[in-house]
């Protein structure tokens, strides 16, 4: 009954998290709107396009009711700008931004429960134009790898160019998997890396390794860690200046 | 409720209907509950507003089935395939939750003591009726033949916990949704204060972003 898996997203729940990003469907037949769990869905109208989650997408295209309309970001040129930014000498640090987060949903007061829904933030694969034609050409979003590898297996007929977008995203992911692994180096006991850019998958890839490392250095460290950490107290203790003989005592009894 | 809700939401702003926002809560819901070592406050507002949907739209399922037209066979088939979605999404998430109360039974029983909010009715149930079987077990089997001293399974004596708790210093991926302060990072060396900026994705220890993930302002992934 629990589940028998470690923390941490496997591959294929990383692939049902992409599965619901909008993709824009051109429909090839009439479909009514539909009352959803996760809310309305448009009424499919050929040939406007409509946006809808990557599965019911999938769903069409399969059934041949639907052709999908890959992302701007998803095409030759696209991915070759995102290529050559990852190659550049002068960005070999960083990797190519991601797209942004909307802006945040209204003020929190402070006092909301865990996850109410009154206030909460989009985040991916909720973000209304990452992966429809209305996404930005320039920008990975943080499902790449997935909706690019799904769309390419299932709607490879609707690109113009499938083999070169699949070459180059094959690329981009060894390019951006070199770099992920040679950032790994500054990993040490604390965490406290940044990682922004970085992917669903790709994350989901190096979870196991960078968190068994993480982890284990900081059992290695630990007494080092706490004994500075006490040394650090007390500095911070005796440059408020206010420590007398009587505070050490109660903090012992601590 | 759902239906007003809907109607009020898109009267006052542009905003997004109550239903997809749920998605959007109970899938955080899901991934931070899968990701994090420690377990997070039961969203019981969120899960039963989401069973009473999944509920009504078996309902609504079944209504369609009896109708037997071939033209609604296709909106079956997508009514359907999105219900085992949401009915995956819930399941995976009860079922992370109850391998952590397994895992660390004495421990959250314990704090269920101050924190109501924890575990659901259901999952403070299933612990007590657990525990009590286990316990009742480990004494009928081999504790009761030990010395009296050495019969209980929460002994703190001698400065070391018999209880297991959750490793709070787990290393986590997160990402930022609204600017939430300065963390301090323990590095080999030194400790460094960092600030986490809305967008941001970082690594990060559990114990340095569990407020704010709890808050709302960090989400797991």
């Amino acid at each position: 009954m629990a589940l028998p898996l470690p923390p941490g997203l496997t591959a294929s729940e990383v692939g049902f998290l992409c599965e619901m990003e909008l993709v824009t469907v051109i429909p090839r037949q009439r479909l009514e709107g539909l009352e959803l769990l996760g809310g309305p869905t448009q009424p499919l109208n050929p040939p406007f396009p409509t946006p809808l989650p990557l599965w019911l997408a999938l769903l069409l295209k399969k059934q041949k009711r639907a052709n999908i309309n890959p992302p701007a970001w998803l095409s030759v040129d696209g991915l070759s700008h995102i290529h050559d930014f990852e190659t550049d000498t002068r960005t070999a640090e960083v990797f190519s931004p991601s797209q942004a987060l909307p802006p945040p949903a209204g003020v929190r007061h402070g006092y909301e429960d865990y996850l109410s829904s009154d206030v909460i933030d989009f985040a991916p694969p909720f973000l209304a134009n990452s992966s429809t034609t209305g996404a930005q050409a320039d920008a990975l979003p943080y499902h790449w790898l997935e909706v690019g590898h799904l769309l390419l297996t299932h709607a490879a007929d609707d690109f113009d160019d499938p083999e070169g977008v699949r070459r180059l995203l094959r690329d981009l992911r060894e390019v951006r998997m070199s770099k992920l692994r040679k950032g790994f180096k500054v990993l040490d006991a604390g965490a406290g890396v940044k990682l922004n850019g970085v992917g669903g998958m790709e994350i989901a890839e190096v979870r196991g390794f960078v968190g068994g490392m993480v982890d284990g250095l900081r059992k290695i460290n630990r007494s080092r860690e706490e004994s500075r950490r006490e040394r650090e107290a007390e500095d911070r203790e005796n440059g408020l200046g206010g420590s007398s003989y009587q505070d050490d005592e109660d903090d012992m009894q601590l | 409720m759902d239906e007003i809700d809907d109607i009020l939401a898109s009267v006052s702003a542009p905003t997004v209907p109550q239903r997809t926002r749920d998605l959007q809560a109970l899938t955080r819901a899901w991934v931070n509950e899968r990701t994090s070592p420690d377990l997070l406050p039961y969203p019981t507002p969120l899960v039963d507003r989401v069973m009473d949907r999944v509920k009504k739209q078996i309902e609504t399922i079944e209504e369609i089935t009896g109708t037997l037209d071939p033209k609604s066979n296709f909106t079956l088939v997508i009514l359907q395939t999105e219900l085992e979605r949401f009915k995956f999404l819930v399941r995976s998430f009860l079922r992370a939750r109850i391998a952590k109360i397994d895992k660390y039974p004495i421990h959250y029983r314990d704090l269920t003591l101050t924190d109501l909010s924890l575990l659901s009715p259901l999952e403070q149930q299933y612990l007590q009726s657990h525990q009590a079987l286990l316990s009742a077990h480990y004494n009928g089997s081999f504790l009761a033949t030990f010395p009296q001293a050495l019969q209980k399974l929460d002994d703190t004596a001698g400065g070391v916990s018999m209880v297991d708790k959750p490793d709070e210093e787990t290393a986590v991926f997160c990402r930022v949704l609204r600017d939430a302060g300065t963390v301090e990072i323990m590095g080999e060396t030194a400790t460094t204060d960092v600030d986490l900026k809305r967008g941001d994705l970082w690594l990060l220890r559990w114990s340095a972003v569990k407020d704010a993930t709890v808050r709302g302002d960090v989400e797991l992934v």
